[in-house]
């Protein structure tokens, strides 16, 4: 070993001793918060420890399973003839959505300047004096 | 002591501890303790590390606390002789998250008109703050003189040479427990723990502890 090295060897000897020294003295509050947060730490761990795993989703499967049951019976129940009270058949909801979404439909009737009301208003009119 | 039997005899020694719970299962009531008892042997070491790179009492305390609750919600259930390179390899992480944000928020900070620097909202308090063991005065001054210059030299060293001079002199962890918590090979603690002697050395000359 080199001068160079036992000199070098001591001067680690004595940083490390300082380096220990300044550990042990750390104040009481800081001791005390180190103290707190291992705990926080150990109380957490605990905790989760503690809890099933399926409950540390909350009740999302419960939430999960009954989205997928209400799906089921909306896409089941029209092909087995079971109508829902008010419905006219599968597809009319989504060609209620088309007239709906149809811009063009909705320009049409803007632009009749009330025309089409007065032939609706006859027709009624004509209609009730024939069964009358 | 090495760090393994230090671990390893925490597994005999039956300790009733204030803030446990009550496991019912006795597996989890050992873990537990082992856990705690891992964690009190590090706290002050780790405290001193992340001191030493933050220079910020309350980052310093963070950055532990964080890498406690990570180490006991991801690594609880590893085997206790990994806890402690793990346990600084997080501790690493934290103080590098830390020390990026510093940096981002000094950047902005600089645009910013003059602020409010927050760093001791709480009054002094001499009985805790006190050092826990009493020292008299001039060793004191002795002491807090070349502790200041070691950790301003200390602050100095590249990030890697800082800890592995660190976890080699204050943690006390052999080349391969310190190549573990750095990820990296024993050839590089070496190499990284002897530049840091020398520069410590060098830049301490007279004021050598």
């Amino acid at each position: 070993m080199t001068p160079d090295d036992e000199e070098l060897e001591r001067f680690e000897k004595r940083a490390r001793a300082l380096l220990e020294e300044s550990v042990a003295r750390i104040d009481a509050r800081t001791r005390s918060r180190l103290n707190q947060a291992r705990h926080a730490a150990l109380d957490a761990a605990a905790r989760r420890r503690r809890t099933p795993r399926w409950r540390s989703f909350g009740l999302a499967p419960a939430a999960g399973v009954v989205a997928a049951l209400a799906l089921a019976i909306v896409l089941w129940a029209p092909r087995h003839g079971q109508m829902l009270p008010g419905a006219e058949g599968p597809s009319s909801a989504v060609e209620d959505l088309d007239l709906v979404a149809d811009g063009e439909t909705f320009d049409l009737i803007q632009q009749d300047d009330g025309g089409f009301y007065e032939w609706a208003v006859a027709q009624a009119d004509a209609g009730s004096e024939a069964t009358s | 002591m090495s760090a393994f039997a230090t671990l390893a005899s925490v597994y005999n020694t039956p300790v009733a501890m204030h803030g446990d719970v009550d496991f019912t299962d006795s597996n989890t009531t050992t873990d537990s303790r082992a856990l705690n008892q891992f964690l009190a042997s590090v706290e002050l070491k780790a405290f001193k590390i992340a001191q030493s790179a933050l220079r910020h009492e309350h980052d310093a305390l963070d950055a532990v606390q964080d890498a406690m609750l990570q180490l006991t919600r991801a690594y609880a259930d590893r085997p206790a002789e990994e806890w402690r390179p793990l346990f600084y390899r997080i501790l690493e992480n934290r103080i590098r998250d830390m020390q990026r944000r510093r940096s981002v928020r000094a950047r902005v900070m600089a645009w910013l008109p003059a602020h409010r620097d927050e760093e001791d909202d709480e009054p002094f308090d001499p009985i805790t703050q006190a050092p826990s063991e009493e020292v008299t005065p001039p060793r004191r001054l002795e002491l807090a003189e070349a502790m200041t210059a070691l950790e301003s030299a200390l602050h100095e060293l590249p990030r890697r040479q800082r800890q592995a001079f660190l976890l080699r002199n204050l943690e006390g962890m052999d080349v391969a427990q310190v190549a573990a918590a750095m990820g990296c090979s024993e050839g590089s603690v070496k190499t990284h723990h002897f530049r840091a002697l020398k520069a410590l050395r060098a830049r301490l000359g007279e004021f050598a502890p």
